[in-house]
Parts: structure tokens; sequence; C-alpha cells
């Protein structure tokens, strides 16, 4: 009986920390809700982009660990740049659906820019962390947690304070929360929207780099990838798509139920359902409870 | 910097269209003289928020372009500047509806109005002292979450998030909207105070003729797009057209001005016929 309660915790931890992960990325993806009203297809693509860009520095341009880190990181804020510029810009006043059919195309194009400057190939990418229980926890508390789950917990969970903190106590978090709450009130005081934007999506491509590369050091840096982040989007719907804590707490319920499911469901289904129990969970939200556990308003898109 | 004719405002003629079809505005032609409470008075869909938004170039965001006339502020041209360009030059405004954000607190939403202004934080806990020294009731409710503010403080919180921008010039929509009485009067004397404190000019629209023109030096009444009478707020409230269509009651029920300013005409003509 030890053992079983063991096991399942065992399996509950490992979710959460794998849960942790979904949460970066729907993080990306609600702080572009709050800030432009629409749902950024094309965040999957720059987890994509991101990560294959890190791995290429790294392996093509034998560049330090770090300074690839870092180049990445630049690179993400150039390509928020230019997203503000040549597609938000141009399209300011439009409809949110145009804003979200822009991002479907944009998605496109990164994912095309992406593979055509690294090739097509899955690149390995060695963080140095293996995928083995870390003996101490192992041994003491006869728990067996992959020390990259732990890794991808621990970086996750510090990103998220950090955001946090940032939007609590900086200048541009205020106006950030401003903007997100009412963008005429906020441009009328002020505020530069084109400031905001840039800020949002440069925060969303160094939060799509962490997660690419906890998911490439697990999976490999692959086109898949793109679609991993997509599951991003049950969280999203049982979170709230406007709301950062919806958004943290989404991710950790997704990936512990996924987990659960799998291990004491899936083999009545021939296994793998992690793949699309989530997607179930979500349509049962959306059947229920469409704003989400957290979310301020009815979702009106996707 | 100023305009030699002491105006901080002109405006000369204006023609606004929503979506290139819909004429919001005809013909408006208004002055605002430096550090002057100016009233643009009149009904609903009249045009007042259009006019305000043509000033501030909030127009933009809801498709409205001006497409005829002029507008001149502080000497300068309005044509091509953004809402954040105007928030510079001193010209802010408090859009109608009161727009608060709601998630932020009180304090939190002030502070935002500095947000244009390059402020240390001593120097923006500065500032904030004297905005809550004209909105005494908000420095109590500092920690507030906005949005759970009553209609009245969150008013207040609008007018003082513009004060923070350190304008010049508030241009202030329907400040009275869905407020008591009591709380119309002490909101309308905290912008006389920072009228005559701090120099501001103001430009409101309102359809409290009433208590705007009360306050107020000059005042405007628009119809359809159309400035229809002006005059000092004194004569303005003396005026039986205005006291029959804005302050009192007809004796032949309601009416519009246009109509009332036909009759006068058609008056006129007979008396001339005969």
């Amino acid at each position: 009986m030890a053992d079983q309660l063991l096991f399942f915790i065992e399996v509950v931890v490992g979710g959460l920390l794998a849960g942790t992960m979904y949460s970066l990325v729907a993080l990306g993806f609600v702080l572009i809700f709050k800030a432009s009203a629409t749902f950024n297809f094309s965040q999957g693509a720059m987890v994509f982009f991101a990560v294959l860009a890190f791995v290429g520095f790294m392996q093509d341009f034998n560049v330090p660990f770090v300074l690839a880190f870092f180049l990445a990181v630049g690179l993400m804020v150039i390509v928020g740049l230019c997203t503000e510029r040549l597609v938000l810009r141009p399209l300011m006043n439009q409809s949110e659906d145009t804003l979200l059919m822009a991002t479907i195309g944009l998605g496109y194009v990164l994912e095309g820019l992406a593979q055509a400057m690294w090739g097509v190939e899955v690149r390995r990418l060695d963080l140095g962390i293996k995928d083995f229980p870390i003996p101490w926890i192992a041994d003491n508390l006869k728990l067996f947690i992959s020390a990259i789950d732990l890794t991808a917990g621990i970086v996750a969970f510090g990103m998220i304070i950090g955001l946090s903190l940032l939007f609590k106590y900086t200048k541009m978090g205020l106006g950030l929360r401003a903007v997100a709450d009412d963008a005429g009130a906020a441009s009328s005081i002020g505020i530069p929207l084109k400031h905001i934007m840039l800020l949002v999506w440069s925060a969303a491509g160094v939060v799509a780099l962490v997660a690419g590369m906890m998911w490439g050091a697990r999976a490999g840096v692959q086109f898949a990838l793109v679609d991993l982040a997509l599951k991003a989007l049950p969280v999203l719907i049982i979170g709230g798509f406007s709301s950062i804590p919806g958004a943290i707490i989404g991710g950790l319920l997704i990936g512990a139920v996924e987990k659960v499911l799998e291990v004491y469901i899936g083999p009545f289904f021939g296994g793998a359902i992690e793949g699309w129990a989530p997607y179930v969970l979500a349509i049962f939200f959306l059947l229920y409870r469409p704003e989400g556990l957290f979310g301020e308003k009815i979702i009106r898109r996707v | 910097m100023s305009s030699a004719s002491g105006n901080i405002l002109e405006l000369k003629n204006v023609k606004v269209v929503y979506d290139n079809v819909i004429l919001a505005l005809h013909d408006v032609t208004l002055k605002v003289p430096k550090g002057k409470i100016v009233a643009l008075l009149g009904g609903n869909g009249a045009g007042k928020s259009t006019t305000l938004k043509s000033i501030s170039t909030m127009l933009a965001s809801e498709r409205g372009k001006v497409t005829g006339g002029s507008i001149n502020y502080d000497g300068n041209a309005i044509e091509k500047q953004n809402p954040s360009q105007m928030v510079n030059m001193g010209m802010v405004q408090v859009l109608e509806g009161r727009r608060c954000f709601g998630h932020l607190t009180v304090e939190e939403n002030i502070i935002s109005g500095a947000y244009s202004r390059k402020l240390s934080r001593g120097d923006i806990n500065q500032e904030l002292e004297k905005i809550y020294g004209y909105f005494i009731r908000l420095k109590e409710r500092r920690k507030s979450q906005a949005g759970f503010t009553s209609g009245g403080e969150q008013q207040m919180i609008a007018v003082a998030r513009a004060m923070m921008a350190k304008p010049k010039m508030l241009l202030l929509d329907e400040p009275s909207m869905g407020l008591a009485p009591q709380l119309v009067a002490e909101i309308f004397n905290i912008v006389k105070e920072l009228n005559e404190k701090e120099g501001v000019s103001v430009l409101l629209a309102e359809q409290n003729t009433n208590v705007a023109l009360k306050n107020s030096d000059h005042g405007y009444i628009i119809e359809t797009g159309k400035v229809m009478l002006e005059g000092s707020a004194k004569s303005l409230l003396n005026d039986d057209k205005v006291k029959e269509l804005y302050l009192g009651i007809s004796k032949e029920g309601r009416k519009n001005f246009r109509d009332v300013l036909k009759e006068e005409s058609k008056k006129k003509s007979k008396i001339k016929v005969n």
C-alpha cells in the first residue's frame, strides 16, 4: 500500500514538474493575449525558432553555452521588434480576427526561416543534465524524480517568479498591466503601445527559448516542438486566457492530470493517452466553464 | 510657445468622418483661452466626444479621421501626432466612462499617469502627495483595487491619473456621467481648483448644462456636429433658448435646437414681410 502511494506521489510530482513547462509556454500566450487581445498561433514556431537558433549558434559556430543563450535572447528580441514593426503596427486598429490570422502567418514564416537557416535535421541538445532519477531523492525519499524534470521545474518556476516581479514592480510592467486592462485608456495617458508590444513579444520570445531548451534537451530539437507548444492551448482554456496565475495553475493541473491518467487509465486505451487527454479535459471546460478557472471574461476567439 | 492670440487651443471648421463614410462633425470652430475652463455642451450624439478625440488624436483608434479644417494647440498644428506625443506636449484627455485600470490599485492607476515623464521614485512620491492634496478621498483608498471603488472615486482616479502627466490642458469627457449631484459638485470643485492652482486649461464636454456652465468661463453648444451657439457662461445661463432647451422645461414639449432657430428665423422673416 505504501509503495502504491509512493508511486502515485511520484507520478503526480513528475507531472507537476512537467506541467511547469506548460505553464511557461502558456505564460507566453497569456502575455500576448493580454496586451494585444489575440491568440498568438506563432508561439509554437517561436519555441522552435528560438531553440534551433540557440543550438545552431552552439553547434555550427562553436559559440560557448552562455554566449549562445544570450545571442538567442537577442535574436528573440529582434524577432519581437520586427513583429511589432512589420506585423502589429500596420495592422493596428484592425479586427482581432485579422491579428489572429497574422499570427498564423507569422508562425509559418518563423518555421521556414528557422529551417532555412539551421537545416531540417533533428539536433541533440545536451544541457549536461541527465534524464535519470536523482540519486539523493531516490535514496532518502524513495521517490524517483528525473533530474531534467526537476531542473525544468525550478527554471520555469524561477522565470514565472521573475516575470511576476517584473510586472509588479517596474515601470514597464505597470505599463503592461495598464494596457492589458484598457489599451485605449492607457494610450490616452501617454503609455506608448509600441513599447509595451515590444516588451511583451520579447518576453514571450525569451520564455519560448527557455521552454524550447528544456523540451529540446529531452526530445531533441525538432519540428515536433511546434505542436508540443500547442499543448498550452488546453492549459489556457482551463486556466483562462487572460490570467497569469491561471496559466501557472492550469499548466500544473494539465501536467499532473495527464500523467495520472496515462499511468492509471492509459492501459485501458492501449496507452499514450497523455497526448490527447488534456484536450478532452479542455472540452469539458469549454462546455461547463468556458471562461476557465481564473479567466476574466468569456473566451471569444480560437 | 503659445500662439499670439492667447488661446491654448483653436479649432477652425473641423470636420470628422468615421469609417470613411459617417460624418460625425460638420463644422466645429472653437477656442480655449489659456488658463480658462470652456464647456462643450450638447445632447447624445451631438459630437462632443468626437470633438475631444479629434483634439487628443484618439480618433485614429476608432477609425475616425479629421477631413477638414484645422486644429491648433499651443502654437502647433495637430495633424499626424499620436496620443502619446500629445501627452508629451501637455494635452491629456480623460475619456468618457472613466476607464480606470480595474485590476490595478488606486495608487498604481495614478502613478501610471506619470508614465510619459521621466521621474525618479522620489519625484513620483512627491507628485503623488501633491495630487492627493486635491483628491483627499483617494489617499484613504490608495491600496484598494480601482475596480472596486465607487463611480465618483473612479472619476477622481481618472482625473488624478491625467494630472500626473502634468498637463497644460485637460480634455474632460462627461465627468458627471452617472454620478450623484453631490459628487458631481465635488468633482467640479476639484477641476476648478486644479484650474486655478495648477493653471490647467480645461475643455469639458458635458450633458449636465447647468453644472458645467456654472463652473466654466465660456460655453459652446453643439448639435449634430455643428456649433449652434456660443458665449460666455453667464450669458448662456441667462439665454432664453438655452434655458428652454437645456436647463428648464419647454412649454411646447421637447424640441431640438435647429427647430428653435428655424422658428426664430421664420418669425423674423414674417415680421419683415409684414
